[in-house]
């Protein structure tokens, strides 16, 4: 340990390559290395003199997001503690009970209330956090919020019963909210004969291709959580947990580290430097930049070429900062007007902007501090992302309205073109109240010129037009 | 290389004789949709007669689903479908209840809420109106149970049935029937709107609403019902309100129905709207799934209230 504080005081060039060994994985949460680093070395030295401390978190491996899904009564929840007993005797998960998960308590993310449990283990390879959740709504919110969203699924069948109506609906939910890799789990068979657990295994891998899943390839398990759970029949019990547990491990991949991503820096503002030229502030949302590094800036309808030419965090000059590292960056030949909060400093053609996407949307009901009124298309919104908002028009494809506290697909139209992806997360507010958030699910042709002129009428405009239409 | 063949020509054998041994079991179950243990007890009991386990699984289904109706009675619903219809002057809305919302977009549920709202509005039309022009008729869940399906059994059998197909419990928690004479419009509407069985609408939340015409307008009666519903459904108004209700302060928190805005034009208030289309609503019912009625939890017997 004092080698450690040595090194970083000593050898500042040292420091990169101690965090690399440190956080080996994503350096995308931490806002502030010099503290992260003072903070575990203070906590380990103090957990030399209280025992009772909180266990200071291992990076060590990659991280994956995982959860269950089935019939109520198909062991979703035993399997869950059966995976938590197996690893706890290998010291890499901590045991949880039955009752710990079931009745998963309510949570609340970004002000959202879910019911969801979430429960963390490691294996050998990956580090994963599990989530359980009751209802279909609880998995679209806990999609919307991402505080896990979910890698790869477990999908839990009783041989007993076999696949169930409902099952097509659970298979339906994992396509809703992205997940393309599920492994199944054949419960309970030991109440089964070998025949049943194999039609058992034919029906799901048949459903699973009908519903548009690779039913072939899947991994299909056969065991039994409770002979897991009580340490029996060891063959069913805890090999077959195990063996789950590899298929996960092996047919689910790591998800792509922030780090490993182009790099991405929402500008918040910027400065112009007598003597050196302008400089763009903001968090480093994803990747890693080195001085030196040809750039892009996208927004508000503008795309121009840059180099980096230095990077500072702390009035200190750095060789390259990660993903995470709040900073500055001094870019060539551009002038401070150029350059606006809301845009965003790019690896070139990585990133494009945007005014027409489709989005999941989870609307706050009036006890999240939302909205206490329904709406419908055409509401005229302010959408808030990254370091940038914009008005938006809502259309409401599915429903007539929506309610608070409901989800909803919505297509959103910007009154100007922002960088946006799939996958990013995003607020709606309306006035000085958060309506709901959500999540870009698919990006949509850009709006053509009439079509933007149609963003700024009024309804009298719209159904004027629309009778028109009819008559014509 | 002859082993091999050999090899291989046994394997083939085996296959396909497993193949012919697990059919029968196989077949049966894509037959009948019941649980594989259910399958498997049924060859059993008739000695692998394909036909005879089939019909014995149909016998035995009804008294399978009431075991596991019992097997998982007090686990709590709080997930499930308002339906609701309109049929020549009767109107109904019904609440079923599971205990998950993928039960809920199942089929096999739908179809349960729609066997629901067909058995209330057979029920509301055997009723006599008199001279009343509106009855409503509270039912309880258990009334609800008893009533007759379009086969002659009981929608309490049919939902055991149900729930021995999903394996989750269920409960027919509480129906509303209007009745109105012929001056009368009913509108019903459900959100989310659009799902619709046979006629029967079904949805998270369900609104039923009452008025009639006290002065000529040449307003779309049918569009201005289902607007009024669904101003109904998305605000959740309390009361209708008189003249002698006094407006609330803060929009948002009025819940009194002339006094609200109305939600698809918030340029004016529901009263606005009624008098310039010259429309009376006598009465409205909203259901919202998994809410508790504390009228419902109160062990009330049969209750008909008469308007006016």
């Amino acid at each position: 340990m004092t080698s450690f504080i040595r090194s970083r005081v000593v050898v500042p060039s040292l420091r990169t390559a101690l965090k690399q060994i440190l956080f080996g994985c994503e350096l995308s949460r931490t806002q502030n290395h010099n503290k992260i680093i003072q903070y575990i070395v203070s906590n380990n030295s103090c957990s030399r003199f209280y025992s009772t401390e909180k266990k200071v978190f291992q990076r060590d491996k990659p991280h994956c997001n995982v959860g269950t899904i089935g019939h109520v009564d198909h062991g979703k929840t035993t399997l869950t503690a059966a995976i938590t007993k197996i690893l706890a005797d290998k010291k890499l998960a901590e045991m949880k009970e039955y009752k710990d998960i079931d009745n998963a308590p309510e949570e609340r993310a970004r002000g959202i209330t879910i019911n969801v449990a979430h429960i963390e283990y490691q294996t050998d390879n990956r580090h994963y956090g599990h989530t359980d959740c009751p209802g279909h709504a609880d998995y679209i919110k806990n999609m919307i919020t991402g505080t896990s969203q979910m890698d790869g699924a477990i999908l839990v069948v009783a041989a007993t019963d076999g696949v169930m109506p409902q099952t097509r609906e659970h298979l339906l939910l994992a396509k809703q909210i992205g997940v393309k890799h599920i492994v199944v789990f054949i419960n309970k068979v030991d109440a089964a004969d070998a025949e049943m657990v194999d039609l058992v295994e034919m029906e799901i891998r048949e459903l699973m291709t009908e519903m548009g899943f690779e039913g072939d390839k899947v991994p299909v398990i056969h065991g039994s959580a409770l002979s897991a759970l009580e340490g029996k029949n060891e063959e069913i019990g805890s090999k077959a947990v195990l063996k789950l547990l590899d298929a996960v491990d092996s047919y689910i991949p790591t998800p792509v580290r922030e780090l490993d991503k182009p790099f991405l820096l929402p500008v918040e503002h910027a400065y112009s430097i007598p003597g050196r030229g302008t400089v763009v502030t903001g968090r480093l949302e994803r990747g890693i930049i080195k001085k030196g590094d040809d750039c892009e800036f996208v927004g508000f309808s503008k795309v121009f070429k840059s180099t980096i030419t230095g990077i500072e965090m702390f009035h200190q000059i750095l060789e390259e900062a990660q993903a995470g590292d709040q900073l500055g960056a001094l870019v060539r030949g551009v002038k401070r007007a150029d350059v606006k909060r809301g845009m965003v400093l790019c690896k070139p053609g990585t990133v494009k902007a945007y005014d027409h996407f489709e989005a999941q949307v989870y609307i706050l009901n009036k006890d999240e501090g939302g909205r206490a009124k329904p709406f419908t298309s055409f509401i005229q919104l302010q959408l808030f992302c990254r370091t940038w908002d914009c008005s938006v028009q809502v259309t409401v494809p599915d429903k007539e309205m929506v309610m608070p506290g409901e989800d909803a697909r919505l297509i959103l139209k910007m009154f100007r073109p922002m960088v946006l992806e799939e996958g990013k997360r995003f607020t709606l507010r309306d006035g000085s109240l958060t309506l709901g958030t959500g999540v870009v699910s698919k990006i949509l042709p850009a709006l053509k010129p009439d079509e933007k002129l149609a963003l700024s009428e009024g309804k009298k405009a719209r159904e004027k037009k629309a009778a028109q239409a009819k008559q014509g | 290389m002859y082993s091999q063949l050999i090899l291989k020509r046994f394997f083939c054998n085996s296959n396909s004789l497993f193949a012919a041994e697990k059919s029968l079991l196989a077949t049966l179950r894509k037959k009948t949709g019941y649980t594989f243990s259910n399958c498997k007890k049924a060859l059993e009991l008739n000695n692998n007669d394909l036909t005879k386990a089939e019909s014995w699984l149909h016998e035995q289904a009804q008294a399978l689903g009431w075991s596991k109706a019992t097997k998982l009675e007090g686990r709590k619903t709080n997930q499930g479908l308002v339906a609701a219809t309109v049929q020549n002057q009767n109107a109904v809305l019904v609440e079923i209840n599971c205990e998950t919302d993928f039960v809920a977009r199942n089929t096999n549920f739908q179809e349960m809420a729609e066997a629901a709202a067909r058995a209330c509005i057979e029920f509301s039309k055997k009723y006599a109106l008199g001279e009343n022009p509106l009855i409503k008729i509270d039912l309880e869940s258990r009334q609800l149970n008893e009533l007759p399906t379009a086969d002659g059994k009981l929608l309490s059998d049919q939902l055991a049935l149900m729930i021995g197909l999903v394996g989750e419990n269920a409960s027919l928690k509480r129906g509303i029937c209007f009745k109105a004479a012929e001056q009368i419009h009913l509108s019903v509407y459900t959100h989310p709107y659009g799902n619709e069985r046979n006629g029967i609408l079904l949805g998270k939340f369900g609104g039923v609403v009452a008025f009639r015409q006290i002065r000529p307008s040449g307003v779309d009666i049918k569009k201005l019902g289902k607007d009024l519903c669904q101003h109904i459904v998305g605000m959740n108004p309390d009361r209708i309100g008189t003249v002698f209700d006094k407006p609330a302060g803060n929009t948002d928190d009025e819940k009194c129905l002339i006094y609200q805005e109305f939600l698809l034009d918030s340029e004016w208030t529901v009263g606005d709207l009624l008098k310039e289309n010259g429309i009376e609503i006598i009465d409205f019912k909203r259901f919202e799934c998994g809410e508790t009625d504390k009228r419902i939890e109160e062990d009330t017997p049969e209750k008909i209230t008469t308007c006016q």
